[in-house]
């Protein structure tokens, strides 16, 4: 369904992708771990175009953009099919939770007002903050400002949603709730790429792993694959170094 | 007459121009803050032509005293239209007065959108984006909103500044509580300047701290999303 071809990325002579392909079916759940900077957070901005790559292709369905010469209409229609939760939640500061949820629908998607808000109102208590929905951002802890986040992406039902490190901004206490959030909705089938550094949530989250190093994909596989037997000497360095670090869930 | 009612009178007489004085304000603020917005984000998205002629009206109008920008207004459009066969000699003063003030005004006013822009975050936009908003509908409705909020000291200032340059109008001869003070003085063949001048401070003054409350008050009512730049 999600079909990257050869991206290619560079921040002036940083050379941060060095041409990924990476294919997501539909319902798949793939996380993507791998050592600071090898280019995770970049790849993921790249699929709905905050981040313009210089080469390759992205396909979502029947949409497909050339990198090369993109059109303004598709990069528009590729961020209408997807959605992201940022590491910083990005939250809108001046609108409510509720209004956070439904702006998307109104302005985007052009849904009624009265349509946003209802399913404004179940997803957000599918996330617990049904006596949140009038409060502001900056009312919210970080947990609860994290599940808006999710909420807001999942409203917009999405082909795919991008997360970025989700839980790493968290205080360790909040990680559980905004983790549990994400299980519950990767069990409902929802297409979803995961950057984290979550390993144990990654293993029984995800149906797929993609471990990336130095702006490459080193290898892909079942979780058992790659984070129990992996191939590639990188991954295991990577893997170890990161399981002896007195806390990994940050 | 007692000596209260000659101060009474006075004031009244003034007073008696303060809505044309709010009128200048008013036009050329609301036509300043949308010129202002253009220019601000012609300079932030660096548009190639027009970023230079930004620029160089920005300079223009920071580096000549609006008094003499008044007068190339007042004498130079006219000629200028005139050679396009348009004739606006018989046109109202005021017109002048307005032009003027908006142009000069908006150099300023950008400036101000312009920082408030930049401080609301390119996380705002990028969230905007992430929910399928165009550039466009991310501006309106997410940076905007926000920006307006942080400029309103800023905004405050400019509105007061702009309030003393009406002032100014005068000297081409629209009659504004300054006019109707001249007007005053030249009946009265020069008695009683200091009296009238003091009646005028107060009434700039005042509304001042009427323009000042109005900001505070705006402030707090949209201060409820809690926008400040310490999250920044
Ligand atoms: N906007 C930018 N401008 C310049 N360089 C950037 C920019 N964003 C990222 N980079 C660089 O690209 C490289 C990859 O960054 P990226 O954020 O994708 O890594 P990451 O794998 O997400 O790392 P982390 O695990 O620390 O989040 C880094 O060297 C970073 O300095
Ligand atoms: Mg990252």
């Amino acid at each position: 369904m999600i079909l990257l071809k050869h991206i290619h990325k560079k921040f002036k002579n940083n050379h941060v992708l060095k041409g990924i392909d990476l294919e997501v079916s539909k319902g798949d759940v793939v996380t993507i771990i791998g050592p600071s900077g090898s280019g995770k957070t970049t790849l993921l901005r790249c699929v709905n175009y905050l981040e313009k790559p210089d080469e390759g292709t992205i396909s979502i369905h029947d949409l497909t953009i050339q990198t090369k010469k993109p059109v303004k209409k598709d990069i528009l229609q590729l961020r209408r099919r997807t959605a992201m939760v940022f590491q910083h939640y990005n939250l809108f500061e001046n609108k409510t939770v509720l209004e956070n949820v439904t702006e998307g629908l109104i302005v985007a998607q052009k849904k009624s007002k009265k349509i946003a808000r209802e399913i404004g109102i179940d997803i957000l208590t599918k996330v617990g903050l049904a006596d949140k929905i009038n409060a502001y951002p900056q009312q919210l802890s970080g947990g609860q400002k994290q599940r808006v986040g999710i909420a807001r992406a999942l409203a917009l039902n999405p082909d795919v949603i991008l997360f970025d490190e989700p839980t790493s901004a968290l205080d360790p206490e909040m990680v559980g709730e905004v983790l549990e959030i994400i299980r519950e909705i990767a069990s409902g089938g929802v297409t979803m790429m995961i950057v984290t550094h979550e390993i144990d949530f990654a293993r029984e989250v995800s149906n797929r792993v993609v471990f990336m190093d130095d702006g490459q994909i080193i290898e892909q596989g079942s979780p058992d694959d790659i984070l129990i037997h992996p191939k590639q000497e990188r991954t295991r360095k990577f893997l170890k170094r990161i399981m002896k670090e007195p806390d990994f869930t940050i | 007459m007692s000596v209260v009612n000659d101060w009474f009178s006075l004031f009244i007489q003034v007073l008696d121009k303060l809505p044309i004085t709010l009128f200048m304000l008013l036009i050329s603020l609301v036509c300043s803050l949308v010129l202002g917005v253009a220019i601000a984000i012609i300079r932030i998205k660096r548009f190639k032509v027009l970023y230079q002629i930004a620029t160089f009206y920005l300079s223009f109008c920071r580096s000549t005293p609006l008094l003499v920008q008044l007068f190339l207004v007042y004498f130079g459009l006219p000629q200028l239209l005139l050679a396009f066969q348009i004739d606006i000699n018989s046109m109202d003063r005021m017109i002048f007065v307005l032009i003027s003030l908006s142009l000069h005004n908006a150099a300023y006013l950008s400036e101000v959108v312009r920082s408030a822009y930049l401080a609301v975050g390119e996380d705002q936009f990028e969230a905007a984006y992430s929910v399928g908003m165009t550039y466009t509908q991310a501006l309106w409705r997410v940076v905007l909103p926000q920006a307006f909020v942080l400029s309103l000291p800023n905004l405050g200032n400019n509105i007061i500044e702009l309030l003393k340059d009406t002032s100014l109008a005068f000297t081409i001869g629209i009659i504004d509580i300054m006019g109707q003070v001249r007007i005053i003085l030249g009946n009265n063949h020069g008695i009683g300047m200091f009296e009238i001048y003091v009646v005028i401070s107060l009434i700039y003054w005042g509304t001042c701290i009427l323009i000042e409350m109005v900001i505070s008050t705006l402030e707090k009512v949209l201060k409820k999303g809690k926008i400040s730049l310490s999250k920044l």
